[in-house]
């Protein structure tokens, strides 16, 4: 164990923070849950891959940099030191661009990787439907093969950025008379295809953030399949286990919370609750334990190891920090809390924060679902 | 920047963990707790013989010459085996603290042939553990950290943990060998690694036991809701983990902000400890709230650690005054500096 950065990861920081000081939007974007600051985000995922920092981890050809996981967390230390704004294209580049990095084809990947990491093709992930969220194995949508095409039809809800993104990929029935996990293909869809209706869904904070999709016989060729028919619930659990692990939630983003909160108390302290300075120094010691955590992650993994079922220890433990401090926000701000513009000006970043942190233990797999993982395959109780 | 422990250290740790395992079974915790002295001669001489009281003590004085990360990691697993005898506070506590003042060579030698056992006094703990037993005692006194032979006898108190020998303070004195607030930091951080051994275990035991306790005809381990408490027991200890080993490393190298993450290892520790040993009586039902089942041994350990070396207020006043005081900087980038 040695914690000190080297002198190379030392100037890769200086670097980082040099592009981010000169580049980041100085102010706020829209939120990217409306059309408008949807394309304000497209406009940076471009600024961003114009220095090459779309993906940094991805090797070099496919617009990335090949650096490590260390270096990866470097970057996001400085990206949210930085103020910069949420990757509107992270569906794309932390769990299908793993995911057609380990099962794709050459083809694959050069035709999607590359305009992934430039921010030229935003992605939307249509796994759920009306009738399978948790129990995703009971999706119903169907890809019926036809030649060198497949015929989707069916129905995908809760698909995040679907309503402005430019493709999607899911998990469809190629087998029509196949059950639960077995007969499913990971395919890959263009969002414009005829036969595709989008119907934006209003989140909880009133922007049409995600969307329900419809399709009616979409014909989509039979290349645009990652790994083999059939074999998409193997390839969906890589992905699942993608967002759940390392990359999907970066610690930096919760210790720039953190930060926020000592801030905000340190402005209202007077009227604070006594509670309230125990839950603000507990939200920085939550935030600090995820990082040191993922730091021996990312070391683990960088030695030749691998993250399994403990990525569900990750996801509890950083949906439930984040709802916490935003929590603690909301109490201390009191009556100011409601507004949804806070001295008339900008969104109430804590408001639409603790929004959005009410979706954490929910997506990316319930934390009842990840309980029952830890349980089942992490203490081996019996099912 | 590498967060892991060396092939060295795992070895190390699963050679003591199976050691343990072997020698100081809850059959032998059972035996102690029956006699009066709760402590033997015999378990102390087989880790000594394991080289335990040496691991910290300088190669020069016929120690292993390891570090505090190691030292926390082997005080887990004192903790996972449930040991009561004072080896922590000797060797994972005393030794590194003696080796740092240098001039100590004997007493060096002494703990690590297993002759001696250091009882520590500290201001902030009402009393002190295993005092009787002990032939040398560190004291703090006016911010000073002091080395003597222990001479007076002393009265015996009786804990909440059957193995737990406490007594009050003695008068404080001895020559100068370092200051009272390294003993306690490097005490609360050997507290803390015994109390993610201890949460260990108890989950560990509540595991095997919703395992095999049937109800309603499926093992209890099948309920969703003991499942969920589990689970929810084993996040909380897997989090304190890094925070540790963390502080270990700070700590280790004299880092100025290193109390205030041995304050954050000792809440992270001691809140999931407490949390599992709730967890633990529950899975058990009834039969937790028996003197019979081994658990209580762990729990009260737990509870016990958990107020010594700095209880939950203190360690927050450090958090706080570093945090919310803005003696520490924060935010994304200060990880690790
Ligand atoms: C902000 C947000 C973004 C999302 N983005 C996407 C996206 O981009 N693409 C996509 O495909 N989906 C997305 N989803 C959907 C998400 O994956 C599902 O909501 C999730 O899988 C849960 O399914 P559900 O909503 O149908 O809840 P249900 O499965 O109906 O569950 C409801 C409640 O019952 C509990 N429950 C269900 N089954 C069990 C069980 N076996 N044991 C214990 N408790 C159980 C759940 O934990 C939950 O508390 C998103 C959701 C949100 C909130």
């Amino acid at each position: 164990m040695d914690l000190a950065y080297t002198t190379e990861q030392q100037a890769f920081r200086a670097e980082v923070r040099a592009w981010m000081e000169a580049n980041a939007p100085k102010a706020p974007l829209v939120t990217l849950e409306r059309e408008e600051g949807y394309h304000q985000h497209v406009e940076w995922e471009r600024k961003l891959a114009s220095g090459n920092w779309g993906m940094v981890t991805w090797p070099e050809a496919y617009g990335g940099r090949g650096l490590d996981l260390i270096q990866w967390l470097i970057f996001e230390e400085e990206y949210y030191r930085a103020g910069a704004p949420l990757r509107v294209n992270q569906n794309g580049i932390f769990l299908l661009g793993p995911t057609v990095m380990e099962y794709g084809t050459d083809e694959q990947k050069a035709r999607f990787l590359t305009p992934m990491a430039k921010g030229e093709m935003i992605w939307a992930q249509a796994w759920s439907e009306p009738g399978a969220g948790s129990d995703m194995a009971a999706i119903t949508s169907k890809a019926i093969r036809d030649g060198d095409h497949y015929v989707i039809s069916g129905q995908k809800t809760w698909s995040s950025r679907a309503s402005f993104a430019d493709w999607g990929f899911g998990l469809f029935r190629t087998d029509p008379d196949s059950k639960r996990h077995k007969g499913l293909s990971f395919i890959l869809f263009d969002l414009n295809a005829p036969g595709v209706t989008r119907r934006p869904i209003r989140q909880l904070h009133g922007d049409p953030g995600f969307a329900e999709l419809f399709f009616d016989d979409v014909r989509v060729p039979v290349a645009n399949r990652i790994a083999g028919e059939g074999e998409g619930w193997t390839v969906a659990m890589a992905t699942a286990g993608f967002e759940r692990g390392l990359m999907l939630r970066s610690p930096a983003r919760f210790q720039a919370a953190a930060e926020r909160l000592v801030k905000l108390f340190r402005a209202c302290e007077a009227k604070a609750a006594p509670a309230a300075r125990e839950q603000v120094m507990q939200a920085w010691m939550d935030a600090q334990a995820y990082a040191y955590n993922t730091y021996a992650v990312a070391s683990k993994i960088m030695g030749g190891g691998q993250i399994g079922a403990e990525a569900s220890l990750n996801k509890i433990f950083w949906s439930e920090l984040d709802r916490a401090a935003h929590r603690t926000a909301m109490q201390l701000l009191g009556a100011s809390a409601e507004l949804r513009h806070l001295d008339g000006g900008a969104l109430n970043a804590w408001l639409e924060g603790y929004i959005f942190s009410l979706s954490g233990p929910i997506y990316a797999g319930s934390n009842e679902i990840q309980r029952n993982i830890i349980a089942e395959r992490l203490l081996g109780l019996p099912r | 920047m590498d967060f892991t422990i060396t092939e060295d250290q795992a070895t190390l740790t699963q050679g003591v963990r199976d050691y343990l395992a072997g020698v100081h079974t809850p059959e032998l915790l059972r035996a102690l707790d029956a006699s009066d002295s709760r402590r033997s001669d015999a378990v102390w001489q087989g880790l000594a013989d394991m080289g335990l009281p040496g691991l910290l003590v300088p190669e020069a004085q016929g120690g292993l010459g390891l570090s505090l990360l190691d030292a926390v990691l082997i005080a887990a697993e004192l903790g996972r085996a449930g040991v009561a005898e004072p080896i922590a506070d000797t060797a994972l506590v005393a030794a590194p603290l003696l080796a740092k003042a240098g001039g100590q060579e004997a007493v060096l030698e002494a703990i690590a042939s297993g002759e001696v056992k250091v009882a520590l006094q500290h201001p902030v703990n009402p009393w002190v553990a295993d005092l009787d037993g002990a032939s040398h005692i560190l004291s703090a006194k006016d911010g000073a950290l002091l080395l003597a032979e222990r001479s007076s006898g002393a009265e015996l108190l009786d804990s909440v943990d059957p193995l737990r020998r406490l007594y009050a303070p003695v008068a404080a004195k001895g020559v100068t060998v370092g200051s009272a607030d390294a003993l306690l930091d490097h005490a609360a951080l050997i507290a803390a690694a015994q109390l993610v051994g201890l949460a260990d275990a108890m989950l560990e035991q509540a595991t095997d036991y919703a395992k095999n306790r049937s109800q309603f005809g499926q093992p209890i381990g099948s309920f969703q809701a003991v499942k969920h408490h589990l689970a929810t027991a084993a996040v909380k200890i897997a989090f304190a983990r890094p925070v540790i080993e963390r502080a270990a490393v700070a700590l280790q190298d004299g880092a100025a902000s290193a109390p205030v993450h041995v304050s954050h290892a000792k809440l992270a520790a001691a809140d999931a400890a407490w949390a599992m040993s709730e967890t633990a009586i529950q899975t058990h039902g009834a039969m937790g709230y028996t003197y019979e089942v081994d658990l209580h041994f762990w729990m009260k350990r737990a509870w016990a650690l958990s107020g010594a070396w700095g209880d939950r207020a203190f360690h927050l006043a450090r958090i706080d005054a570093a945090v919310i005081g803005g003696a520490l900087p924060i935010g994304p980038g200060h990880s690790f500096v």
